[in-house]
């Protein structure tokens, strides 16, 4: 008597652990491609920062930004060499 | 009752008959569908979620010798329309200006019949962001690598250019094009209904971009040369200028600069601009090529450091010829006195004694009329008669450097082996190209700076009374406005007329000026050479063009890379 019940009890939860499965690696798919879109577009904003920053250090800008200022090389007579 | 009994049965066997017959119906469709059909819609949902994908990789990065960044890539977005899919034309209008886009067409159905219209280049990655949040329809993004310079038009020769695609078409980029281009793979990805997106197999990036290269060029050194360099450009309203700054030990070069030059992100419109003249352009040298007259008949030892010749008065008749001394000696010089002052007469005599076949072999193995084996594209291997073909007067003039043809690096080559005690190496700008192991993690490739001597020119006596000769030319002779306070200095200045295209006779009005020189003088820590050709206005000489540029490179050169001041002397006396 229980036996036919037992079966499809069975197969009912066959097939549900392996939608659970497929369902699980679905997620986990969505998740690894989020998190490498999300990852190759931190690797880019950090090139772009790199960038910012060599540009800004860019020696042309600085000697322009001393000129602007009117920073000049010290005389070599006023510098005092401490030991 | 059993009637009635017959209809319940009768009754339950027809509901069973047709809950099994829409069974059956459904199980028919299902292999119909998943048998039959099975490799039609298997095909169509193929193309709806499969897509292949080409990862262009990151070109690799261009560094400086201290590592700082002189090329590299940024991600830039492609934005276009979808005319086809976009329902509200205005909202996406308006949402674009906001965004600094704008879009010309003033109705949807101006695009014509297409389902992509670019309509923006080189978009940054947060303006993309901020229209992606407006969660528009019919708006598309593209990727692409685009080469950025942070530094400008400085090192615009050595860098080089790339097309619109990436490849390398001059300098660094185009030599190095195989390894900072990186492996270009095809991946899968797969969409679903709601267009997200799901990766077949992850990419890791640093396995397939390019390598970085590391140049030898010090970008401090770069930037004085360039500036003191555009200066004297300028001032003289010279056709062309070109300054070497090469290390003699190993042959490496610390600073190449050509001008006119151009920004290595604009458009280029004239294409010979792009032409290093540092290594393609040959020119005839005058006196800074006397060097290679004294250190081939010293080390011949056709003459001594101690012979004299007589200078015939500052005018020497050969072969129909009369050559001319600008600074004249009265009576009879030394070898030493020769070249300090540059005397033409005096090379010439010494030039006789060495001999032609003798003359022609030194030229050779100092490295003229080869190739000097250069890591950038482009160099020539300048102009030099076979000796067999040398007429009365060749020998002559090739000894005070003119009816030769060199190239700058060609020059300051010579000048390095001199002053690495006599040892030719080869130039170089690569000092190592970065390799990815198979973890992707960088290692450098650390044997390219390695081995470059190419072959002993002259003995080390030899190259220390040159040495001693450059440096009292620098003191007592021509080149005294290359002095430097503080060290001691060897060089030569060289003023050599150019030939008239027209007259095919060497020209009055053209001349190029040039100091060839190192500090400290009798153990040099590096090489420059200044190169002012067609300079305008009355002073011409490389006495007052090329020297005054020479000292202030090799002066803030000395003081950046700490090099310890040897003219203990001069700096007292300054002081005093």
């Amino acid at each position: 008597m229980y036996k036919p019940f037992l079966t499809i009890i069975f197969i009912i939860f066959s097939v549900f652990v392996y939608l659970w499965q497929q369902n699980t690696s679905m997620r986990f798919a969505y998740k690894v491609s989020n998190l490498q879109t999300e990852y190759n577009k931190i690797n880019a904003e950090n090139d772009l920062l790199r960038l910012k920053i060599n540009s800004i250090l860019a020696l042309e800008k600085m000697y322009k930004v001393a000129k602007e200022k009117n920073l000049n090389r010290p005389d070599e007579k006023t510098i005092v060499y401490i030991d | 009752m059993r009637k009635k009994k017959i209809k319940k049965i009768n009754r339950k066997t027809a509901l069973i008959f047709v809950i099994m017959s829409v069974f059956f119906l459904l199980f028919a469709k299902l292999v119909y569908v998943q048998i039959i059909l099975h490799g039609k819609i298997n095909r169509t949902v193929d193309k709806m979620i499969n897509r292949e994908n080409v990862e262009t990789p990151k070109r690799g990065d261009i560094l400086d010798f201290n590592r700082k960044i002189l090329a590299t890539s940024i991600k830039k977005y492609t934005v276009f329309l979808d005319p086809k899919v976009i329902k509200d034309f205005n909202r996406v209008k308006t949402v674009l200006a906001n965004n600094g886009i704008k879009i010309k067409e003033k109705q949807l159905s101006d695009f014509g019949n297409t389902s992509y219209v670019p309509i923006a280049f080189n978009i940054n990655m947060d303006i993309v962001d901020k229209i992606k949040k407006e969660q528009l329809k019919g708006i598309g993004f593209v990727t692409k690598y685009v080469r950025q310079y942070p530094e400008g038009r400085l090192l615009a020769h050595i860098l080089g250019i790339t097309d619109s695609d990436g490849n390398g078409l001059e300098g660094i980029e185009k030599i190095c094009n195989e390894s900072l281009s990186g492996n270009t793979i095809m991946t899968k990805i797969r969409r679903d209904g709601c267009g997200r997106i799901i990766q077949d197999k992850l990419v890791n990036q640093s396995k397939t971009r390019g390598q970085n290269v590391e140049l030898s060029i010090d970008r401090t050194i770069q930037f004085i040369t360039e500036e003191e360099l555009r200066k004297v450009f300028e001032k003289y309203k010279a056709k062309k200028a070109v300054c070497i700054v090469q290390d003699p030990k190993d042959g490496k070069i610390l600073a190449m600069v050509s001008l006119p030059d151009f920004d290595c992100s604009d458009k280029i419109k004239d294409i010979s601009i792009l032409r290093n003249a540092a290594i393609s352009d040959v020119y005839e040298p005058g006196s800074t090529f006397k060097i290679v007259t004294v250190a081939a008949a010293l080390e011949t030892k056709k003459v001594k450091l101690s012979d004299t010749f007589y200078l015939e008065n500052g005018k020497f008749k050969i072969a129909d010829h009369t050559i001319r001394d600008d600074h004249k000696i009265q009576g009879s010089a030394s070898l030493s006195k020769s070249m300090e002052m540059s005397s033409n007469i005096g090379m010439v005599k010494i030039a006789q004694k060495l001999g032609s076949e003798n003359f022609y072999e030194y030229i050779r193995k100092f490295g003229f009329y080869s190739l000097a084996g250069i890591d950038l594209p482009g160099e020539e291997r300048g102009l030099l008669m076979d000796v067999k073909r040398w007429n009365a007067l060749t020998l002559p003039t090739v000894s005070f450097g003119q009816g030769i043809g060199v190239t700058a690096l060609q020059i300051i080559n010579a000048y390095s082996a001199i002053a690495n005690d006599g040892i030719l190496t080869k130039p170089c700008v690569i000092k190592k190209i970065e390799k990815l192991n198979a973890d992707g993690e960088t290692e450098m490739d650390g044997n390219i700076l390695e081995s470059r001597e190419i072959r002993r020119v002259v003995s080390t006596e030899t190259a220390h009374a040159i040495k001693k000769i450059l440096k009292n030319t620098v003191e007592l002779g021509t080149g005294k406005s290359a002095k430097i306070n503080g060290y001691t200095v060897g060089g030569k200045t060289g003023t050599a007329q150019k030939v008239d295209p027209a007259t095919k006779t060497y020209s009055t009005k053209h001349y190029t000026a040039s100091f060839c020189g190192m500090v400290p003088a009798m153990n040099p820590a590096f090489v420059i050479l200044v190169v002012v050709d067609e300079p305008k206005g009355s002073s011409y000489y490389a006495a007052s063009v090329a020297s005054p540029v020479f000292a202030n490179i090799a002066r803030r050169t000395a003081e950046y890379l700490g090099i310890e001041k040897d003219d203990v002397t001069q700096t007292i006396f300054k002081h005093k």
